[in-house]
Parts: C-alpha cells; sequence; structure tokens
C-alpha cells in the first residue's frame, strides 16, 4: 500500500542505525512510493552538504539525515560531523530565502533506539507542515 | 597558504545578476585546503545558486568546474576549451587567482566570489590563523620561527609589552602571546641573546609602496 505523502523526501541513512537494512529499506520504498529516496550511507559523517542541496535542487521537498544513536558512531563521531553540516546546510538555504526545516536531521537514541521506519515516518509528520518547493514548484 | 571565505550568496547574486551562462570555477589549491573554493564548496554554491535562480524564476545557467591552481596560468589554460559557453565567470579563487584568470581572458567578466583574507596554516580542523604579512624580509630567525608582526597583536620588533597574561595577549585574550611563545622557543634552544639586539622599525618599502612586487628567477626562465 503506498502512503501518498504531499512532498518528497530525500532520506540520507546511516547503514549502521538500528533496522535499517535491506529489507526495511524496501518496505519503506513501497509504503512511501515516490514520496521517498533513500539513500544508505556507510556513516552519517560521510554526508556533505552538497548532497544535501542536490537533493533540494533536483528532486525533493526535504532532505534529511538520519544518523546512528548518539554515542553509538563505529567511527566515533560521524553523527557529530552530520549534525554541523546540516546545520551548515541550513544556512545555505536560509541565505536563499527557503526554509531551513527543509533540511533536518534525526539522530536516535542508544536507550531507546527507533527504526529507520519509525524515524521516517517522525520526519513526514515534521515536513507535513511545508509547502511544496518553491525549486521544485518551477520544474513543474 | 592563503585563506579566503565566501561571499554572502546576496551579494554575489548581485554581482553576477546581468549575466545569463555562468561558470562557477572553484580552485583545487589553497582555498580548497580551507574549505572555501575548492570542488565541494564550488558545487555547493553553484548549486544554491540554481536554486536561487529557479525559485526567482530567472533565465540563468549555473556550470561549474575546478581546476588545480587558478594563479597558475598552466591551469588556467583549460578553460580555453570551455570560456566561449559562458557570459561571465564567478571565481572562487582567491584575489590572485581571480586576477589570473580575467588577465588570461580579458574579454570575459570574472567575478570573486571569496573574500582573500590573509597567510596562514591549518592550526586544526576548521581552524586557520595568520601567520605571515608577506613582508618581503624574513625575521623569523631571529624570533625563532614566531613572527611578531603576523602574531603579536602589537606588531612589537622589540617585545614583549608586558601585558600578557597567563601566556595570552592583553589585546585579545584567546590570542596566545606571541612574544612569549618567542621567549618560550629561544629559552628552549639556548638562544635569548638574539633578544639582545635592538631590531629597529620594520623597513615595509619591502613589502609596499612602490607598486606591486614580483619575483624575477632567470633560472626558471625560458
Amino acid at each position: 500500500m503506498v502512503e501518498k505523502q504531499k512532498n518528497t523526501l530525500a532520506l540520507f541513512y546511516c547503514q549502521n542505525a538500528p533496522e535499517s537494512g535491506e529489507i526495511e529499506r524496501q518496505a519503506l520504498e513501497k509504503e512511501y512510493g515516490r514520496s521517498i529516496r533513500l539513500f544508505p550511507i556507510p556513516c552519517s559523517g560521510r554526508l556533505e552538504p552538497v548532497h544535501l542541496l542536490k537533493a533540494l535542487e533536483e528532486f525533493a521537498d526535504a532532505a534529511y539525515v538520519i544518523t546512528c544513536p548518539e554515542g553509538a558512531c563505529r567511527y566515533f563521531e560521524g553523527n557529530q560531523r552530520a549534525k554541523k553540516r546540516v546545520q551548515m546546510t541550513r544556512s545555505i538555504i536560509s541565505e536563499i530565502g527557503l526554509e531551513p526545516e527543509r533540511i533536518g536531521i534525526k539522530v536516535g537514541l542508544k536507550e531507546a533506539p527507533k527504526s529507520l521506519k519509525e524515524l521516517a515516518g517522525e520526519i513526514f509528520e515534521d515536513i507535513s507542515g511545508l509547502r511544496p518547493s518553491p525549486v521544485r514548484g518551477c520544474d513543474q | 597558504m592563503i585563506t579566503a571565505e565566501r561571499k554572502p550568496i546576496d551579494e554575489i547574486r548581485e554581482m553576477i545578476a546581468p549575466f545569463k551562462k555562468v561558470l562557477a570555477l572553484g580552485c583545487g589549491s589553497c582555498v580548497a585546503e580551507c574549505a572555501s573554493g575548492g570542488e565541494k564548496e564550488t558545487a555547493m554554491l553553484a548549486s544554491a545558486l540554481r536554486m536561487a535562480a529557479k525559485m526567482d524564476r530567472e533565465d540563468v545557467q549555473i556550470s561549474e568546474m575546478t581546476i588545480d591552481r587558478q594563479c597558475v596560468n598552466e591551469f588556467v589554460i583549460q578553460l580555453d576549451d570551455v570560456i566561449d559557453k559562458y557570459d561571465a565567470i564567478l571565481s572562487l579563487g582567491c584575489g590572485a587567482g581571480v586576477q589570473a584568470v580575467a588577465d588570461m581572458f580579458p574579454e570575459v567578466p570574472v567575478i570573486p566570489a571569496l573574500n582573500t583574507e590573509f597567510m596562514g596554516e591549518t592550526k586544526g580542523q576548521g581552524l586557520w590563523v595568520e601567520s605571515c604579512l608577506g613582508c618581503g624580509d624574513c625575521m623569523l630567525y631571529y624570533f625563532a620561527g614566531v613572527c611578531p608582526l603576523a602574531r603579536c597583536s602589537k606588531q612589537l620588533l622589540n617585545g614583549p609589552c608586558g601585558g600578557s597574561m597567563n601566556g595570552k595577549c592583553e589585546v585579545n585574550p584567546e590570542v596566545p602571546c606571541a612574544w612569549q611563545l618567542i621567549i618560550d622557543r629561544l629559552s628552549g634552544f639556548g638562544a635569548l641573546d638574539r633578544l639582545e639586539m635592538i631590531y629597529p622599525p620594520k623597513d615595509w618599502s619591502k613589502k609596499q609602496g612602490t607598486g606591486p612586487r614580483k619575483i624575477v628567477r632567470e633560472d626558471q626562465q625560458r
């Protein structure tokens, strides 16, 4: 059953985040259909602002990253770096007049880990108030 | 290395506004090291500018390219193959890079996307610090490898001023006192006697006042 969302989400996620394997990825794609584009990455520290910007430029209304839980990064500080890069990207899109909420990050808790599916649902909830991206609007 | 920071996007947009086809040109040397004008930063800026143009329904084409060094003609010449496609170049090089590109292509407007800051060193991840003024008469031997002109807030050649506290500058307590560093280092290798000399005021004519400086090396020429 494909759940139609108003906004298209580019979702980058750490492959070490809880319940974020191939089966979960396929299930998410099935659930959200064309509303979601998933980008598994070996560590959220690999994420660069340009990845988020390109997603917004080319197809997404919002671009988010899900990291592994705080204190559980297998590369020690990947999720810390991802946070800073998300902040940097937010400041860039603010400069051009886009809402900073179009870029975001979800960092799970080690004590209460959430699955990819749960976090994706929360993100769709978070971005539900956003209008379709004015960048994409011009393509349509 | 030469450090720089990106200009505000609004300022850049204003400068490129008259042009329809713009090449954002990165530089893979100093400004890549200080994360302001390398390949990544060029891609980020070009993407942001394209999005801004789309939002304002402007018919602009912004492409991107990065060459190894904008300040060396042998690299700039790579633009020969593509330059005809563009109305303007948005350079993410330092001031020297912008001018080298402009010199080679006098018919094309070259717009600076960065503010060039200083000659410095990478002190840590995301931290660059000024360390050389390019005075043309290096005195680092006498000062144990610490330049009082670049690193002492008062630019004292005959320091210390006596105002530092716990090794920090009284002008800016975040800055290590250059003279504390000089004395510590000279003491470390038993050369404090170098400070018995009185250093006369700097001869700034070697830095400026006679137009742009140049270095001519016949052994390097054809």
